[in-house]
């Protein structure tokens, strides 16, 4: 598996692809910053760039490399190699590729304009977002033959994460806002890992308004450490529920 | 005028009346203070060593108590420690404790009955119920003290500095923590409160009620209950303080509430839960103001009619502007929003469109508080603009017609983020000019008024 991982991240460091990826989140992040006088605005425009963004990249990228290399895993599959280990060693050496990118693109421009506990959440929950939406992809790859599909079904989901989730959650919040439904609404939003991610970053930044009467609601829940354990969890279910269904589908798979 | 001259002329004469006679009183020698305090003449100055445990001490004549370095009054728990029933009284430099809780009587470190010219200055009051109570006096000069109450319930503790049917007090450079209402003015006029800071008080850092024609400039409010209420009063002005980090559900920086007349100007709102709340004012002039990083950065309810809101900031909070109604009956014209997303092809400054500062996501929060969780999301952001380019929900004339295109460099206190946190340092902004044109306005009012 260590094989297989090493020569894949070889073959990604050269990737045109991860390497745009690093250069525009860079220019991004960078010129936020060089544009907004308070460094504090710019991380508050980077996290809707970063919510929307980044979940983006990492499903297109890893369908379509995922498609790109089916080759070299037909090759690889010829070998005495356990196919777990192919697997594996390509999705971890496209995670580091894309945290590796998403480090130099995001994480030091924040590091150097605002080392704050606020960028450090933005990261991390960044981080996990590639995470999931690696996952995803590969699983879309694998259990898609054609790549045009793909992609579409990759974008299809994207979509319905990032936006209609989140219609679909308020035309809820409508249509049953006579009962008693507080309690329900930030657990259920809590299930979507981009809603996740950016609820953690909000704790940290509209801390104040989240300090207010509603505010203290999922403060309680996601403010303490059982909810930070919690989001955790859901964010670590969101990578592993995904990739498990890869290793299934690939284990079965005629290539 | 010839009023103000008089009492120039009754200060600068004090001092020379005051030596007149001069004691010095150390304690554990045989006599007690209380026994001086009665065979001294007026104007007779004392000079106090060591520590004075005589239980409560009234002043009944004009006398000027002086610390030596270390001087201690307790009053071991008695009642009051100090109770002045003179005028001309001055206590200067002392450290004051030792006052009982009470729920029946107003209890006080020093406590001030009826009388004028009393100056309170530079003492260091601990742990008491109320620290300085002034009941009727007028001209009163508080100044330089530091006040620290005991960390506890509301229950047991009282207010630091606490005026009751007061008039012209200057109240400055003093430092309050940990009462219930830092500084509390009730039926009180014409005073003018400046250059203190007040931290971590159970409920306001500054309250008026039925206060009219006061002055309040350069505090510093911070980490306070409710930051500062002002109610029931009109023509309050309220310039270049600093309201930062009040948090919570019913937490402000400024709470007014059926305020007239009044003008709120180069103020900082920062890290507060709500900035600043209007409710049922009138002829508010909201000027030049900073809000920074607030959750709502200005609630006004629509009880509230012709406010003006002109060269204020707002940048990086979570709402700007929210109301429970139309808000049309108030104006708002060259303001700085940070969600202005307009252009200015003339170059004079302003946006050439107008920019609608209550979004379709305010409304939302105010209708269903709980759909905050949806904070700058892709979503929300969507509506949130389809709302602002084509208003339905929003009201009409809610709106900003001439906003400003860059951040008005004279709001707020200036530079308030490099000091959010750290108190001020009382030197800053006390140049001559500085306070001239401080005050020049109040003038103008209270002379009005006289």
């Amino acid at each position: 598996m260590l094989k297989v991982f090493k020569y894949t991240l070889l073959d990604l460091t050269r990737n045109r692809f991860v390497l745009g990826y690093a250069l525009l989140m860079l220019v991004i992040a960078q010129g936020l910053f060089m544009l907004e006088d308070d460094p504090f605005k710019a991380l508050l425009s980077l996290v809707q760039v970063v919510m929307a963004l980044v979940p983006l990249i990492a499903l297109v990228f890893t369908v379509v490399y995922m498609y790109d290399i089916q080759e070299f895993t037909q090759l690889l599959a010829v070998q005495p190699i356990a196919r777990r280990a192919i697997l594996g060693g390509q999705l971890l050496a496209m995670a580091a590729a894309l945290l590796l990118a998403q480090a130099v693109g995001l994480g030091l421009p924040l590091l150097v304009h605002l080392p704050s506990k606020a960028s450090f959440i933005l990261s991390v929950s960044g981080s996990g977002l590639v995470l999931v939406f690696a996952a995803l992809g590969a699983l879309i790859a694998l259990r898609q033959r054609e790549k045009a599909r793909g992609v579409g079904i990759a974008l299809v989901v994207w979509l319905l994460l990032v936006i209609v989730y989140d219609a679909l959650l308020m035309w809820g919040m409508f249509a049953f806002s006579d009962y008693p439904i507080e309690p329900f609404v930030v657990p259920v939003a809590g299930l979507n890992p981009i809603d996740l991610a950016r609820i953690m970053v909000m704790l940290e930044i509209d801390l104040a308004a989240m300090m207010g009467y509603s505010g203290a609601i999922y403060r309680n829940f996601f403010g303490s450490t059982m909810g930070m354990v919690a989001a955790a969890a859901i964010m670590l279910m969101w990578v592993v529920v995904p990739t498990w269904s890869g290793f299934r589908a690939f284990r079965r798979k005629d290539l | 005028m010839g009023k103000v001259l008089a009492i120039l002329l009754s200060w600068l004469l004090l001092p020379t009346m005051a030596w007149a006679g001069h004691h010095t009183f150390h304690s554990g020698q045989g006599r007690t203070l209380k026994d001086l305090l009665e065979t001294i003449a007026p104007g007779d100055t004392v000079l106090v060593h060591g520590e004075v445990r005589e239980g409560t001490i009234t002043i009944r004549k004009p006398v000027t108590l002086i610390a030596a370095d270390g001087a201690m009054i307790d009053g071991e728990g008695e009642g009051d420690v100090l109770v002045v029933r003179a005028d001309d009284v001055t206590i200067r430099g002392f450290r004051i404790r030792g006052t009982r809780i009470s729920h029946m009587d107003d209890l006080a470190a020093i406590s001030v009955q009826e009388c004028r010219r009393i100056t309170i200055a530079d003492n260091h009051i601990e742990e008491s119920f109320f620290a300085i109570h002034l009941n009727g006096a007028h001209d009163a000069v508080i100044e330089g003290n530091r006040v620290a109450g005991r960390p506890g319930s509301e229950e047991s503790m009282a207010n630091g500095i606490h005026l009751w049917k007061s008039s012209r007090a200057t109240i400055r450079n003093n430092h309050v923590m940990h009462h219930r209402d830092g500084i509390y003015l009730e039926f009180v006029s014409d005073a003018r409160i400046t250059d203190n800071t007040v931290l971590h008080c159970e409920r306001y850092g500054l309250h008026f009620m039925f206060s009219h024609g006061n002055l309040y400039a350069h505090n510093h409010f911070e980490d306070n209950g409710a930051g500062v209420a002002v109610m029931y009063s009109r023509d309050i002005h309220m310039r270049q303080n600093r309201f930062l980090a009040n948090r919570g559900a019913s937490a402000y920086g400024l709470l007014l509430k059926d305020i007239n007349d009044g003008t709120i100007e180069n103020n900082t709102f920062m890290d507060n839960t709500t900035g600043i709340l209007v409710d049922g004012c009138n002829r508010l002039r909201f000027e030049d103001n900073l809000f920074r990083l607030n959750g709502w950065a200005l609630r006004m309810y629509a009880s509230s009619m012709h406010c003006d809101l002109e060269g204020n900031v707002f940048s990086g909070n979570t709402f700007d502007v929210s109301t429970n109604g139309s808000l049309a009956y108030n104006r708002m014209e060259g303001n700085y929003w940070d969600r202005y997303t307009g252009y200015d092809l003339d170059r004079d400054g302003h946006g050439d469109v107008p920019h609608r500062p209550l979004g379709f996501f305010t409304l939302l929060v105010e209708r269903m508080p709980y759909a905050l969780v949806f904070s700058r999301s892709l979503f929300v952001s969507l509506l949130d603009r389809a709302e602002r380019l084509v208003p339905s929900l929003t009201p009409e004339d809610l709106k900003d017609d001439r906003p400003l295109m860059r951040p008005n460099p004279t709001a707020g206190h200036g530079g308030a983020g490099e000091h959010a946190g750290d108190p001020p340092e009382n030197e800053d902004n006390k140049g001559p000019n500085a306070v001239a044109a401080l005050f020049s306005p109040f003038r103008e009012t209270s002379l009005a008024h006289g």
